[in-house]
């Protein structure tokens, strides 16, 4: 079913752009709602790894003649590696702590590539990234330079992270992560080592957001430093609470629902914050479970009767 | 042959001595009971023992082991398990899932491919301890929704999944009516007969009709150790703990 509306997708959306802007942006809350929704950690720099991802794609694929699975490989590997540094030094602390720390190390990384211009392209951002076509070597090779055809390359990327992620949040390991997030405690009187548990999972959605970073970068053929910016973490924050914190499926509802209006409303107007804002509060007083939260439950109730 | 035996264990917080150089012994398949005014100190002990704080002072030795100072996620895979005085569930996963994650950390904690519901050996075991503690029925219901008495049965049921040798009761019929006190005596009798328990009780007629052996607590220190009959008749604990009343 999910399968057939992705596929569909491009073709009734607006514009096909915004259909793979909201698949990135999906894989990228969904990336979040590992440590959020399932871990219960309230990250607030998500920012780091997606922008890590993005940078480490786009730098590669100026500065070498590399094939575009070497630049979504850097992406994944530079984000994840900074999840595990980060995530290392943030999980020394709980709650509000960590947050704020995540939100630290965000804004460091932020200045970091705001002043490294050599290498970042500073305040402009990383211009004129090519994007290498979808090739195996010695078997095909395919532009990818039409929408279309675009959006059908990162839809398989996705979909591949979703299958992933699924069977990760359904194994044993996803049971455990549901554990910290209700009782850390009592998960450590179980005999889980719960700061390693939580460090992978850190790593683990670090990774998947720098998927989202790379695919975004190949998207765009540019990286902007807002991508780095506190601002983008609040974003992932919104979509994914907006979606539903927990479900699986939630946060990539949150990013379309999200990317949708923003598009609809800045149509009318350059203030469109102004109008997603009350939006986004009324949706976290009366549906704190989100839209796809609460379809589910109300679906649950309807199924059980 | 003894299972656990703590040698001069202390915890001091700040200025206060909350568990004072205390020698315990408990012989296995044994199931021993610790009272005490509250702030005696029990429960500071069991959090040492279960490596939940770590002691000041002292050795904890179980199963020959030195075990003082691990951390818990370890103790717990030695085989020591505490059912809590404050409920201490996982709220918003179902009575099942509560269970199941305490007896899949015996097995595959870094599974991250296959699905967690075709463990059958897990489920089995699940279903196992739920039936124990009566809950076979109830298995599909949130835990945060369960009334309180069955919550303290999950409780154990989370402990007994970890398939524990020692299992520390810190008062398991806390905030239960006398029937629901009755049921979870009887429970407690029933997982006795295959691993050796610590039992902290405030209620005097549970512990008096379910121990062998007694240590009471005051201030941190153990102030008699005996059968029920020896306690009663104690004239220190009766002044501290009975209030002076003869039962």
């Amino acid at each position: 079913m999910i399968i057939l509306v992705l596929v569909i997708f491009p073709f009734v959306s607006p514009y096909q752009a915004l259909a793979t802007q909201i698949i990135i942006f999906g894989l990228l809350a969904l990336g979040y709602n590992i440590l959020y929704g399932y871990t219960g950690l309230l990250s607030f720099g998500h920012a780091a790894f997606f922008g890590l991802g993005a940078y480490a794609s786009g730098i590669i694929l100026v500065r070498t003649n590399c094939s575009i699975w070497a630049s979504i490989g850097a992406g994944l590997a530079v984000s994840a590696i900074g999840a595990f540094l980060i995530g290392f030094l943030c999980l020394r602390r709980r709650g509000i702590y960590f947050a704020l720390l995540t939100l630290a190390f965000a804004q460091m990384l932020y200045y970091i590539a705001y002043t490294w211009v050599s290498l970042t392209g500073g305040e402009p951002g990383l211009r004129n990234i090519p994007r290498p076509p979808f090739e195996l070597p010695g078997l095909f090779s395919i532009n990818i330079y039409t929408p279309t055809r675009f959006y059908f390359f990162v839809l398989a990327f996705v979909m591949a992270a979703l299958i992933i992620l699924k069977r990760i949040l359904e194994s044993p390991f996803g049971k455990v992560l549901q554990g910290i997030r209700e009782n850390e405690k009592r998960a450590r009187a179980c005999g889980y080592d719960t700061n390693r548990i939580k460090w992978l999972s850190f790593i683990l959605s670090g990774a998947f957001s720098g998927l989202a970073g790379a695919l975004h970068t190949l998207y765009l053929n540019f990286v902007g430093i807002e991508q780095l910016y506190w601002a983008t973490s609040g974003m992932i924050v919104m979509m994914t609470l907006l979606g539903g914190p927990g479900t699986f499926f939630g946060p990539f509802i949150g990013a379309g629902v999200f990317l949708y209006l923003e598009d609809i409303i800045s149509g009318f107007t350059k203030y469109w914050m102004i109008f997603l804002g009350p939006i986004f509060v009324l949706c976290v007083l009366f549906f704190p479970q989100g839209i796809w939260g609460t379809i589910k439950s109300f679906t649950d109730r309807f199924s059980r009767h | 042959m003894e299972i656990l035996r703590t040698e001069q264990l202390t915890k001091i917080f700040g200025g206060l001595t909350a568990v004072n150089r205390v020698d315990f012994v408990l012989e296995e398949r044994k199931l021993q009971s610790i009272i005490g005014p509250n702030g005696a100190g029990k429960s500071t002990f069991f959090k040492m023992i279960s490596g939940e704080f770590p002691p000041s002072g002292g050795k904890i030795w179980f199963r020959g082991e030195n075990i003082t100072g691990f951390p818990q996620h370890v103790v717990s895979h030695k085989g020591i398990a505490t059912s809590y005085q404050i409920t201490n569930i996982f709220p918003k996963l179902t009575t099942f899932e509560n269970v199941r994650i305490a007896v899949q950390s015996r097995k595959t904690s870094f599974n991250f491919w296959t699905r967690a519901d075709r463990h059958h050996d897990i489920n089995e075991k699940t279903m196992q301890i739920l039936e124990t503690v009566r809950l076979a029925e109830k298995k599909d219901v949130l835990a945060a929704n369960l009334p309180h008495g069955d919550q303290r049965h999950l409780e154990i049921g989370i402990a007994l999944g970890t398939n524990p040798v020692l299992l520390l009761l810190d008062e398991p019929t806390a905030g239960l009516n006398p029937v629901e006190t009755v049921e979870t005596m009887e429970l407690i009798k029933k997982i006795a007969q295959g691993l050796s328990i610590i039992l902290v009780e405030h209620k005097m007629k549970v512990i008096m009709n379910i121990s062998e052996i007694i240590t009471v607590f005051h201030e941190g220190q153990v102030i008699a150790i005996g059968n029920p009959e020896e306690i009663q008749e104690n004239e220190t604990v009766r002044k501290v703990y009975l209030g002076g009343k003869k039962k």
